[in-house]
Order: structure tokens, then C-alpha cells, then sequence
């Protein structure tokens, strides 16, 4: 549970950042935002089941 | 052919960027912005941003040094060289001060056994490292705004 708090903190703040450094108005970046803290967790969690089935 | 002429000399006056000078606070907006996280949108009265990106990148900083995270020096550690040190050193220190003032008081630069058998050991290093790249992230949007090349 801890690995997955600290994942979720830590795409919410690289999001954030991202977010607000692109596109034009609040609305575009707040939607990137959103956009880009999908695809963190979304990729987190393939790559954590991926690694999960690759043994030690 | 003189006419060609003529319209290749218009194409190449046409495609000649016309570049404006960076003006001089634009480059102390940029060097605020990396000193102190979140000061270069500050400057700018840019609230909204200063808050958002600067609050990341602070709260980046501090949760990595919590979790145990260590910074990287030019100083060798367990047998490696300066030259590997350099890199995630040149990210760390993209905090400015935070990095400076830990630096300078010895804070948060332990990579020890005891340290590194921490559970958060290595997401403390990420988020350290993260929260200077972040901060070059915003150096950057800061001085592109007062540039006049960002909104």
C-alpha cells in the first residue's frame, strides 16, 4: 500500500508541474494535467505487474 | 532573371527570423526561479503557478529527504567514481537553495548501510532528484514568461 501512497504522491506533483507548464489556458492545462497523472499511474501499474511476473 | 532574382531575395528577407533580445530581467527571473523554487513565478505575480509549481517542487524536496533519500556531492561513495556522481548531482542541485543549505549544514547527503536499508531509501533518492529536475522545469516556464514568449 505504501509503494502504491508514494506512487500516487509522486505523480501528482511531476502532473502538476507538467500541467502547468503547457498548453495555453487553465482549462487546456488543467486537463493535461489530469491527462498526464493517468498515464503515470496507468503506466506504474503495468509495469508493476509486469515486473511481478519476472522472477528474482 | 532578374525577376527570379528579385523573388529569391523576398523568399530569403520572408524566412529571416527576426529575434528580440532577451531582456536582462528576464535572465534574473530565471536565476530567482532556480535559487528559490517558486520565486521566479513570484516575481511575475503569477500566484496561481508560483503555488502549484513551486509548492511540487518543495514538497518534492521535503518528502524525499523524510523517506531518507540522500543528494548526490562530488564526493566518491562505496568505491565509485566522481564522474557518475555528477549527473544526478546536476539534478539535485536544480532546487537551488534547498540543495545549497543542506549542503552547507550536511543534511541529507548519508548513503551509509543503515541509511540505505531504509524502505523509502530509493524513493527518497527519486524524489529528491525529481524535485531539482521539476525546478529546472519551472526555471525555464519563468523565464520563457518574462522573455514576453509565454502567456
Amino acid at each position: 500500500m505504501r509503494h502504491f501512497l508514494v506512487m500516487t504522491v509522486f505523480a501528482i506533483l511531476a502532473s502538476a508541474v507538467f500541467g502547468a507548464v503547457a498548453k495555453d489556458t487553465t482549462k487546456e492545462r488543467f486537463v493535461y494535467g489530469v491527462k498526464v497523472f493517468a498515464e503515470f499511474m496507468l503506466i506504474g501499474l503495468v509495469l508493476g505487474w509486469i515486473l511481478y511476473f519476472i522472477p528474482m | 532573371m532578374k525577376t527570379e532574382e528579385l523573388d529569391l531575395a523576398k523568399s530569403e528577407t520572408a524566412s529571416v527570423e527576426v529575434r528580440e533580445p532577451t531582456p536582462p530581467a528576464a535572465w534574473l527571473v530565471g536565476i530567482a526561479a532556480w535559487f528559490f523554487p517558486g520565486a521566479g513565478h513570484l516575481l511575475e505575480r503569477k500566484w496561481g503557478r508560483a503555488i502549484v509549481m513551486g509548492g511540487a517542487v518543495w514538497l518534492c524536496f521535503v518528502l524525499g529527504l523524510t523517506m531518507g533519500g540522500h543528494m548526490f556531492d562530488l564526493s566518491t561513495g562505496q568505491g565509485s567514481s566522481a564522474i557518475l556522481q555528477v549527473p544526478p548531482m546536476i539534478a539535485n542541485l536544480g532546487t537551488g537553495i534547498l540543495y545549497l543549505v543542506c549542503w552547507l549544514m550536511g543534511v541529507g547527503f548519508a548513503d551509509d548501510p543503515q541509511q540505505a536499508a531504509r524502505a523509502t531509501f530509493e524513493y527518497g533518492n527519486t524524489f529528491l532528484l525529481i524535485a531539482g529536475l521539476l525546478n529546472y522545469l519551472t526555471m525555464l516556464d519563468a523565464f520563457d514568461i518574462a522573455a514576453g514568449r509565454k502567456p
